[in-house]
């Protein structure tokens, strides 16, 4: 296993230049011939996330401004987690012609996908700092915990993406199963409400939900300006280890035959 | 010096009788094989059947046989497209797979960005590809097109700007399937002195044709399958001269 992972690793490595390549295909490609070009990737999810604040704080009847810092905060990284899971899972039907024609690391595929849309995520981010401070937001040195909050979240879902890449090939139903899966957990992970506000029979699924300090880590330093506490950063970067953990198992075991099922 | 060594060689594939099996089925087999034995709804069908051989520095090894022998299945578990199902492939130097020439190649690319693209997935690092890219863009004669994105293109120009790509470097072990040139009549001639070139420089060519002439003209040897399995390995003439034989008695 050791060796294994290390050739693993070595193969990424040596590859690393079609990653760039599959990179750059992806945040480049979607949007060629487009006038705006790739500042749809901003305005897209800004706007979506703008419709939801002025919705939801009618609804609630909270104050647009807070609410829509609190919305953002938990947006952003609940965007990243469910595009990475969903995009992940089709990544090698995507790429079938490919995969059949010539050796590559399969690796390479879930993880171009999920630098990409890293990239798509920081970019988003930095656009909306920009209006929270607007908004009126605080600002505060818990800010630069950030870039430590992204690289726990980049590998808790990178992990359970490796997973979907694989399982999906061999299920294909799942690619719609997970489009649903992903629309229930969005319900059920405290991004339109305080995690507290989910009180009787169902408090308990999030206790069980392993994205709920994903969201804290983002929301405190944003909304709160403060550190996330030391309970939510100990449990993701727990989930974050044990999905990588899991989701290298499977991919290791499984990839050489997905060009059998492809 | 480049070798190739392949020890009792099988690669399977499971032939599905329906679709990929669902969620659904998946479940209802492990609830079936609880109370049975289930019968999977596929059967297996050996592609390559234990098959050995070595390959030395200098050989130019031709592999014939019948549609479905398993030839393009041996190259691809040369290329590690395929994982060998049992046996070992062990392959050393740097190895061109040109299989399919112009799979990687993104219709809304430009072609400049194709080669790019392309290289980067053929294993030339970045350097490799500036250094080459000039080069590819005039053997290809597309230096007015290359800024278009090659859906645009021709299937001719299409084929001569993959054909320049994927010869561009000199491999070590060069693996063909079918020897490939599409254009007009004066960019075949070129691609075929350009690829007779390649195969020169290269240490190992193997190639795959049904084509017995360009055969017995590149080749010192020839591997002849018969559903998966090895019949015969030898020199050209004596194991074409067989092979033709037989396929005349039918």
């Amino acid at each position: 296993m050791k060796s294994n992972t290390f050739s693993f690793l070595k193969e990424l490595y040596d590859g690393r230049n079609i990653l760039s390549q599959l990179v750059s295909q992806q945040l480049i490609l979607r949007y060629r011939r487009t006038t705006l070009g790739y500042l749809w990737s901003l305005i897209s999810p800004l706007m979506m996330m703008s419709v939801m604040a002025v919705v939801f704080a009618t609804l609630f009847q909270k104050d647009l401004k807070t609410f829509a810092v609190f919305l953002f905060a938990g947006m952003i990284p609940w965007n990243f987690f469910s595009s990475v899971l969903t995009q992940s899972g089709i990544s090698f039907i995507n790429n079938e012609g490919l995969i059949k024609k010539i050796y590559l690391p399969k690796a390479i595929f879930p993880l171009s996908i999920a630098c990409a849309l890293l990239i798509d995520s920081a970019l988003a981010f930095l656009a909306l700092f920009a209006i929270i401070l607007v908004l009126g937001g605080s600002l505060s040195w818990a800010i630069l915990f950030i870039p430590v909050a992204y690289v726990m979240l980049f590998f808790f879902s990178l992990g359970l993406g490796l997973i979907m890449s694989i399982t999906t090939v061999f299920f294909r139903d799942l690619q719609y199963v997970i489009a649903i899966v992903m629309q229930a957990l969005f319900f059920l992970t405290p991004i339109l409400y305080k995690p507290s506000a989910l009180t009787g029979k169902v408090a308990w699924l999030i206790d069980l939900n392993p994205v709920v300090p994903f969201i804290e880590l983002f929301r405190a330093p944003l909304f709160l300006g403060t550190l996330p506490s030391s309970n939510s950063m100990m449990l993701a970067a727990l989930y974050s280890v044990f999905s990588m953990a899991v989701g290298l198992f499977v991919f290791l075991r499984n990839e050489k035959k997905i060009v059998f099922r492809l | 010096m480049s070798s190739i060594q392949i020890e009792n060689l099988s690669v399977k594939f499971r032939l599905y009788h329906d679709n990929s099996p669902s969620l659904k089925d998946y479940f209802a087999s492990i609830f079936k094989s609880l109370r049975k034995q289930s019968q999977g709804s596929y059967s297996d069908f050996w592609a390559v059947n234990d098959a050995s051989f070595e390959v030395k520095a200098g050989d130019r090894l031709g592999i014939i046989g019948h549609n479905g022998a398993g030839k393009s299945t041996l190259l691809k578990a040369l290329c590690r497209i395929y994982e060998p199902s049992s046996g070992q492939v062990s392959v050393e130097g740097r190895i061109a797979p040109l299989l399919e020439i112009g799979a990687g190649f993104h219709p809304e690319f430009t072609g400049r960005e194709n080669i790019y693209l392309n290289g980067a997935i053929l294993g030339y690092s970045k350097q490799e590809i500036r250094g080459i890219e000039f080069e590819v863009i005039a053997f290809a004669e597309l230096e007015e097109f290359i800024d278009t994105p090659v859906k645009y293109y021709s299937t001719g120009m299409y084929m001569r700007l993959a054909f320049s790509l994927a010869t561009a470097m000199h491999p070590d072990i060069l693996i063909l399937d079918e020897i490939f040139a599409g254009g007009d009549a004066s960019f075949m001639k070129k691609a075929k002195a350009r690829m007779h070139d390649l195969i020169d420089k290269s240490n190992i060519m193997i190639m795959v044709s049904h084509d017995s002439e360009l055969i017995r003209s590149l080749c010192n040897r020839i591997i002849w399958m018969d559903h998966g399995k090895v019949v015969a390995d030898g020199p050209v003439n004596e194991i074409m001269d067989r092979y033709l034989a037989e396929r005349e008695n039918g």
